[in-house]
């Protein structure tokens, strides 16, 4: 039973992002209807797809990985207070989003494989014109450590 | 050799030494991972009666947001497959550490557990000690009136060790030796106003010694520059917004970086963070601070004849300068000295070796393989199942987003070689020691060979039984579950709401009374 369980383990490359589930807060949002919400689609550090999903105007990044079982940490709860949420998302959709305050970017500066757009989940509002982003992981802790530290772009 | 995890007994029985964030990272990553299976017990032990480690006993008070993990923790010791034992002291025994005991790490009321206790009664071991002593200067040493960030530390958070009350009385001068964000958060706690504390979870007995401060001037003494600086710039920005405080103008030499360097995006903001100085302007505030770069104290001497009442101690200040290869600072030749009331070391964490079982001097810790496997000392031997994480692996460096992700890495790696024994009965895979992290030690090439392994646990130990101690000190009530942890916390809390604020603390004697514990006296 174990060993089925973690066939993926196999591969020390795996994407552990993407086939593990941590203890997750269901019911902090609403799902929208199917099919009248706005998409999101989250990828791992490599590009590929974990799920896409739909979601209302209103709801953070943060919160809508937590519903939907993406493991994607918020050991402060979206008070601005670590760097657990950090994402990142396409230029395009970046430059619509409001500058990150002070605070955010306080704790980007210790985000790990920090990009140019980069942002805390926490601090993401979710917006019509947002429908359709890609919101990407950054590579989990191991590869960044088996590649060597200096993967950060900053 | 091949054995089923299903059908020959336990996969895995974890002891867990360190109750803190990094053991309570990796438990819960664990638990989670292998959530389908019912054969895993993980027992975490601390010898404090509490669990949380630094999150409970090192985050400021003023910080109260970063303490929202314990609600992981908490979740995670929901799962009926995790017991905590608190107020259990694990004592290293020969062939593991057979230094003596500093008397002054020692918490008398704490069950002793020696480790050849733990070993039959568990698969796997995990050591999450932490970075439980403070760095000290070499020539400055602790005296009544130069302490230890940690004291501070342990005073405003009401660690069980008991500090003494540092003398803030007639103390209008305040030098801390380091910069890092420990020197600010006790910066900070000294400066700010005492009644915009008082909500926060900051005892009731330090806000009447906060209240009664005379302290004016907090000086902070960097040996390098401010791109070395190990302060961030969330705990420097709150330094320039303490109401009524205001910071020394640094001149703008200081804060241009040489032209051939290429600072970082980090460096870059607390740079201009610095060039911005305080909210309040300097000269209009009652209270001050100052960062002084490139000040190396060299000596602190207390001669009361050359200085005057209220600051009767003189340090002498080595300027230094950065060694353009090494980064190292190196004095100039010029020093300079510096009155003051009291002075405050903060020059960083180490592990204790006498709470460290596999303690190597030479590091300063344990000896640890990319994931955390641990290494014999001598010989360089994996000692299998046996795993490290945290500050205690990893030194006593980063953030909570840092320890988590160490202690995710460390969570994947036991689970990884769980799997691997299951197939092959050895430890791991050659692949997996591909890579350097951890411990700082470099060893490159070699650890993509296999090495020789050692094996101290019991991979038959039963998923029900304990260690003696623990099976005797449990009835005798000299230990501090989980359940019980939950009953004072929601004590303290509901205590501190009687005065308006997030908890209020409770000592050892008041836990001891109010759930009818009774010490191990030693």
């Amino acid at each position: 039973m174990l060993s089925t369980c973690f066939l993926s383990f196999a591969s020390r490359n795996s994407q552990l992002t993407g086939s593990l589930t941590l203890v997750s807060r269901h019911g902090e949002i609403q799902r929208p209807k199917p099919g009248t919400g706005v998409k999101l689609h989250f990828k791992d550090s490599k590009g590929n797809d974990i799920k896409t999903v739909e979601v209302n105007e209103g709801d953070d990044i943060l919160s809508i990985a937590h519903e939907h079982d993406i493991d994607l940490e918020g050991a402060c709860e979206g008070s601005v207070a670590c760097s657990t949420c950090h994402v990142i998302l396409p230029p395009e959709y970046y430059d619509l989003l409001p500058e990150p305050e002070d605070d955010e970017n306080d704790m980007l500066d210790m985000a790990f494989g920090l990009t140019d757009t980069s942002r805390l989940g926490c601090q993401v509002k979710i917006t019509k014109e947002l429908d359709n982003m890609a919101v990407t992981l950054p590579a989990a802790t191991r590869n960044m450590f088996v590649d060597g530290e200096g993967t950060s772009s900053h | 050799m091949r054995r089923s995890l299903v059908q020959s007994g336990p996969p895995m029985k974890l002891a867990v030494i360190g109750g803190g964030p990094s053991a309570l990272y990796v438990t819960s990553r664990l638990l989670s991972l292998l959530k389908n299976e019912p054969n895993i017990r993980v027992h975490v032990y601390d010898r404090l009666w509490s669990p949380y480690g630094l999150v409970r006993y090192g985050v400021a008070p003023d910080h109260p947001e970063v303490k929202n993990c314990t609600h992981k923790f908490d979740e995670t010791a929901k799962d009926p497959r995790f017991r905590f034992f608190g107020n259990i002291e694990v004592v290293p025994t020969p062939p593991f550490g057979s230094i003596p005991r500093l008397p002054s790490t020692r918490l008398g009321h704490a069950v002793q557990l020696p480790v050849s206790s733990i070993l039959p009664y568990y698969t796997h071991l995990l050591l999450s000690t932490g970075c439980t002593l403070p760095t000290l200067h070499p020539t400055i040493l602790p005296s009544a009136l130069c302490i230890p960030a940690l004291s501070l530390v342990h005073w405003y958070t009401s660690h069980p060790s008991n500090p003494p009350t540092p003398p803030l009385h007639q103390k209008p001068h305040v030098s801390i030796i380091g910069a890092g964000n420990v020197s600010l958060d006790v910066a900070r706690i000294l400066l700010t106003p005492p009644s915009l504390l008082s909500g926060y979870d900051l005892p009731r007995h330090v806000l009447e010694v906060l209240n009664r401060s005379t302290v004016k001037h907090v000086s902070i003494l960097a040996r390098r520059g401010p791109l070395e600086a190990a302060f961030t710039a969330k705990e420097l920005r709150e330094m320039m917004n303490i109401p009524g405080t205001s910071m020394k103008h640094i001149p703008s030499d200081l804060l241009a970086p040489p032209p051939d360097v290429k600072v970082t995006r980090q460096q870059s903001r607390i740079l201009q963070l610095l060039q911005k100085g305080s909210k309040e302007k300097y000269g209009t505030t009652e209270k001050t601070w100052s960062v002084d770069f490139f000040r190396s104290p060299t000596q602190l001497s207390s001669a009361a004849g050359e200085t005057k009442g209220d600051l009767p101690l003189t340090l002498t200040l080595s300027h230094t300068a950065l060694d353009p290869t090494t980064h190292a600072s190196v004095p100039t030749g010029i020093t300079s000295q510096l009155h003051t009331s009291l002075v405050v070391t903060s020059l960083g964490f180490q592990a204790d070796p006498s709470s460290t079982p596999f303690y190597d001097p030479q590091l300063r810790r344990f000896r640890t393989l990319p994931g955390g496997r641990v290494v014999e000392n001598q010989d360089g031997r994996v000692i299998k199942n046996v795993y490290g994480s945290g500050w205690a692996a990893g030194g006593a460096k980063g953030v909570l987003a840092s320890t988590m992700m160490d202690a995710y890495n460390v969570a994947e790696t036991m689970v990884e070689d769980l799997v691997a024994s299951d197939a092959t009965d050895s430890v791991a895979s050659p692949s997996s020691y591909i890579g350097v992290q951890n411990g700082g030690v470099e060893r490159g090439e070699e650890d993509s060979e296999k090495r020789d392994i050692l094996e101290i646990m019991n991979p038959s130990a039963s998923l029900y039984s304990l260690p003696p101690e623990i099976a005797s000190a449990l009835p005798e009530r000299k230990v501090v579950e989980f359940k019980d942890w939950k009953k004072v916390d929601g004590e303290e809390v509901k205590r501190g709401q009687e005065s308006g604020k997030e908890r209020e603390r409770m000592g050892w004697e008041e836990v001891k009374d109010f759930l009818g514990l009774k010490p191990a006296w030693k």
